[in-house]
């Protein structure tokens, strides 16, 4: 599509300044002709510009979620703050952008989640996998309350079990069982990764595996 | 979240003198804007709910190279050490890349603001650059809710308008001819309206 684009501007720049006196005429199309296959053939138009796909992250205060989003854009995250309101990034992938809406995780900000869901396609919901037992307890009931809500309850959700390398931290196994995903996510798209800032590569394979997830969905409902 | 980015927005066609009759302008009025204004649309006093941009960053989204980045200092208390700022210091930036700016194909820009303690239902901001009298790109962005009292921050990613040659070469050449209007409205209101200019010959 890109090569034939530039050969249809190519034409009308030939065309601008050039007379053909007639009893040439047909040579020089001929000429004109070669110059245009050689154009479609060779010339290597940019290329076509990465889908992208809207998603939300939320995650209780300190689960992580700004470090790990900042890292993924390959941004220094010595200086990261609890995040206030809402983070919205460009989070480039091989075969897709991810536009990620981050939400605070403070009390005073999760009140709000909901009105961010709208135009959603997918959720990433991260917890501290070395968090208290009251934490965890209230990340359960924060990950139930998203998987059911109306705006949520179908589309894909990536959860990562983040702060691994911790000693406290429990392992995916046991946060699979205590968030009782087998049975609350049953018939949903979902995923369960461990994850830490010190391994951005598994991070980054995490996500990639969502973005297929996504892609499926997109497939799915015919969208092109 | 996508931004809405063309040429000719189809709107129909107004001129500054259309909208600054209207008591409230809307984002429909400045969708027919089909140059930089002369003026700004609305003063600071109608930025009742207490917008402030705090930082701006642009980076290259294809080698994530940041190009540009720019913090709003915190203001300093009230005190003898208070600097009065001419009233429209905050509303314009002048911009100064490379000619090799203008070859890039998408850059991700960053914007970070406060909000006061009323929350605001729909945020949304049209920006319109121009070079002299022709319209290069108009953005859309609708950032929608804003969390009362918080700070938020946004990157989108400017999709380069394909520029001929001899349009970059004019830009290039004539520095501050490339012109920006970005205006906030918040529940289709306007309530704030900021200018920027760009030079791409590297120099000041």
């Amino acid at each position: 599509m890109h090569s034939l684009h530039a050969s249809v501007s190519a034409h009308s720049r030939v065309n601008s300044g050039i007379r053909f006196p007639r009893d040439k005429s047909k040579k020089l199309s001929r000429n004109y002709m070669d110059y245009l296959c050689f154009r479609t053939l060779c010339c290597k138009g940019p290329p076509p510009p990465r889908p992208e796909y809207d998603v939300v992250c939320i995650g209780l205060t300190g689960s992580g979620k700004t470090s790990l989003l900042s890292r993924l854009c390959s941004e220094a995250t010595d200086n990261v703050v609890p995040t206030t309101g809402f983070s919205i990034k460009a989070v480039p992938f091989q075969n897709a952008i991810l536009n990620v809406k981050e939400l605070g995780g403070a009390d005073s900000i999760k009140k709000y989640w909901s009105r961010y869901y709208q135009g959603s396609q997918g959720v990433v919901f991260v917890l501290d996998s070395a968090s208290s037992e009251e934490d965890l307890e209230v990340a359960r009931t924060e990950l139930h309350s998203a998987l059911q809500h109306p705006q949520l309850c179908t589309l894909p959700f990536l959860i990562l079990a983040n702060h691994q390398d911790k000693p406290a931290a429990r392992s995916v196994q046991e946060i699979k069982k205590y968030f009782e995903l087998e049975p609350l996510a049953r018939g949903k798209s979902w995923l369960l990764e461990g994850s830490t800032v010190d391994n951005m590569m598994a991070v980054k394979e995490s996500f990639t595996q969502l973005i297929h997830l996504l892609e499926e969905k997109d497939q799915e409902t015919g969208r092109i | 979240m996508k931004v809405k980015q063309s040429c000719d927005t189809g709107a129909q066609h107004r001129t500054e003198e259309d909208l600054i009759r209207n008591p409230e302008i809307t984002p429909e009025d400045v969708l027919g804007l089909q140059k930089i204004t002369d003026n700004y649309l609305c003063g600071p006093e109608r930025n009742i709910h207490k917008i402030d941009f705090t930082r701006f960053k642009i980076r290259d989204m294809e080698s994530g190279t940041v190009l540009f980045e720019i913090t709003k200092p915190p203001m300093a208390g009230t005190g003898g050490d208070r600097m009065d700022f001419e009233q429209n210091a905050g509303r314009f930036v002048r911009y100064q890349f490379t000619p090799a700016f203008l070859r890039l194909r998408q850059v991700g820009a960053t914007v970070e603001f406060t909000v006061g303690d009323v929350p605001i239902n729909n945020f949304r901001m049209i920006e319109r650059h121009y070079f002299r009298g022709q319209l290069l790109k108009s953005f859309d962005f609708e950032f929608g809710f804003c969390i009362p009292g918080s700070k938020n921050t946004c990157e989108h990613i400017y999709e380069f308008p394909p520029l001929s040659e001899d349009i970059m070469r004019e830009m290039i050449l004539h520095p501050y001819e490339t012109q920006s209007d970005s205006f906030y409205f918040v529940d289709n209101k306007l309530v704030m309206h900021n200018k920027a200019d760009y030079s791409y010959n590297g120099g000041p």
